[in-house]
């Protein structure tokens, strides 16, 4: 991983003397020899569709190469029924039982359970196989909010307004979903119950309300208000109530999106001309630090979970490509070639939802490479992953 | 000066204001147009001693969806911008006084400013982009006399395409201020 991470910032830092910031191609093979190995094997009555679900889930994470049930370093088996898995996963090399454990949930969320267990056990980081992905389609002939598992499966539509729903966002906690809509005829903001669809209007402010982002504790809201004649960044509870101001430019400040300690935003302004990133205090009107991507314009930043890196959106050329900002080095580089707008990090911060002409897509951040999300639906956008 | 050069004249000044040049900013963040790298001033800007320029929206009193205004009677002063920009172009401006005299012979009325964006970049920006661009057809409108209170800014970004297609003609047609006639309630 610090072989191929050197390696693009090497790339990257010829694109830059060569005064243009070419498309970087990846590099490195990911699925050479080096990653963990993990036969999987279930049993009973749904155990085939289970393992080609958790042996997909395993894949997709890029940190874990699984194998047939004979060979393999970590051993994961478990029976599968109606009513959920049992299953525990063994390190060969010791005998070791890593863990043994009944998952419950319905369906095949019960095999992503067992394969982010897998995950954590093997690799000691997250894996977003339960992650669901909230995002706006157009196939009904309106644009309207749907959520779907991260594999594709379970495609749900929540809205049925005939109307503009847009730019929706998960609370960390998965319950709720924060989303703009022109329901009443404005761009106003509600907040949904993923579970029972209720749904409440909590920002209708004169001019547009939109770009939630939920805190990490899910109990304030940032978004874009344009109530003082532009728009603005503003923090509100989940009521609706106003906290705080964030910005104050005669420009427009869209896509709020919170560092995991809460503390700070980064957002898009087009204050100074084409639209940058900045990052400012979540606690009222700051100074706003720019992050220097190396594109002239970038928008709809997220912050990674793990704190460490922004990605966003670059226009490049004239195209939209998926870009990567590291908050240690201050650089930035691209990590899509053909296009991409809307990225949003997975838990593990190395995979990023993203769309392209419809389409939504899971790009690997180290290996820059990208599988299309197998939808039931068509048109789709604005993809937002849960964490 | 009589009051309708006068209004013209403070509506020119206020537009100019809006869009002094950015790139006499030291701190100008660069162009959009070729995506080329920019130059990295390490500098910080904006923050807390930026004004508020824009006047506070307003909705109808009677929450009125923007669907019901009537788009056609001043369909030809439809507002044109260029890419990636909320500055009136001076070829515009002349439309935007042939609203401010209709509407100041047809008494009693409202005007819904519905702006848009083309489809290119990412939906959430290009909903801020379209209302920036309602916002400043508003001040214009203020600056030719017309009370701000009757003049009801939105936005539908990139959502509502006036002509489908990834043509530079269609995105030309969709980067507008469309200019909707309410009765005043």
């Amino acid at each position: 991983m610090k072989f191929s991470s050197r390696t693009f910032r090497f790339v990257f830092t010829v694109c830059v003397l060569g005064s243009a910031l070419l498309p970087l191609r990846a590099q490195v093979d990911v699925s050479a020899p080096g990653l963990p190995t993990v036969g999987v094997s279930l049993s009973g009555p749904l155990g085939g569709g289970a393992t080609e679900i958790v042996s997909a889930d395993l894949r997709r994470t890029g940190e874990i190469e699984p194998v047939g049930s004979s060979s393999g370093q970590y051993l994961a088996t478990g029976v599968a029924g109606d009513s959920g898995i049992t299953g525990q996963l063994v390190n060969k090399r010791n005998g070791q039982v890593l863990f043994n454990e009944t998952f419950t949930a319905p369906g095949r969320k019960s095999a992503h359970q067992f394969s982010d267990a897998i995950t954590k056990a093997v690799t000691g980081l997250p894996g977003f196989a339960t992650s669901r992905i909230a995002f706006i389609s157009k196939a009904s002939g309106s644009k309207e909010l749907y959520v779907a598992d991260i594999d594709g499966f379970n495609v749900r539509q929540i809205t049925h307004d005939n109307t503009i729903s847009a730019s929706p966002a998960f609370s960390h906690n998965g319950a709720k979903i924060a989303y703009s809509s022109y329901k009443s005829g404005y761009l106003d903001t509600y907040l949904i119950d993923v579970a029972s669809g209720s749904r409440t209007r909590i920002a209708f402010f004169p001019g547009i309300n939109s770009g939630p982002a939920f805190s990490p504790d899910d109990s304030t809201i940032a978004l874009t208000l344009s109530k003082d004649g532009n728009p603005e960044i503003y923090t509100i509870s989940t009521s609706g109530s106003i906290e705080n101001r964030i910005t104050r430019t005669r420009g427009g400040e869209t896509s709020p999106s919170w560092s995991p300690t809460g503390d700070r935003l980064v957002y898009s302004s087009d204050d100074h001309g084409a639209p940058q990133l900045y990052i400012s205090s979540s606690s009222g009107v700051t100074d706003m630090d720019q992050l220097y991507t190396g594109n002239s314009y970038c928008t709809k930043p997220d912050w990674s979970p793990d704190g460490k890196s922004i990605a966003f959106t670059a226009r490049v050329s004239g195209q939209f490509e998926i870009g990567d900002f590291d908050l240690a080095s201050r650089e930035g580089h691209l990590v899509t070639t053909d296009g991409g707008e809307d990225p949003s990090w997975t838990r593990d911060s190395r995979h990023l939802v993203y769309s392209k002409n419809g389409r939504l897509y899971l790009l690997d951040t180290l290996t820059h490479k990208s599988l299309p999300i197998e939808l039931s639906v068509s048109s789709c956008g604005e993809p937002a992953v849960s964490r | 000066m009589n009051m309708p050069r006068l209004a013209l004249f403070l509506a020119l000044t206020l537009a100019l204001a809006a869009c002094s040049d950015d790139k006499n900013n030291p701190n100008y963040g660069g162009m959009g147009q070729d995506g080329s790298a920019l130059p990295n001033t390490g500098d910080q800007v904006g923050g807390s001693n930026s004004p508020d320029s824009g006047i506070p929206p307003t909705r109808p009193a009677d929450g009125m969806n923007p669907d019901k205004a009537d788009y056609t009677t001043l369909s030809n002063d439809t507002v044109y911008f260029d890419f990636d920009k909320a500055t009136i172009n001076g070829e515009e401006r002349g439309k935007l006084v042939a609203v401010s005299e209709w509407f100041k012979a047809n008494p009693g009325h409202a005007l819904f400013l519905a702006g848009h964006a083309d489809k290119r970049g990412t939906p959430e920006y290009n909903r801020a982009l379209g209302e920036r661009r309602a916002d400043a057809v508003r001040e214009y409108l203020v600056g030719l006399g017309i009370s701000a209170d009757v003049l009801y800014a939105t936005s539908y970004g990139s959502d509502r395409p006036a002509i489908d297609g990834d043509t530079e003609e269609a995105y030309a047609k969709n980067r507008r201020v469309e200019i909707g006639v309410v009765i005043k309630q």
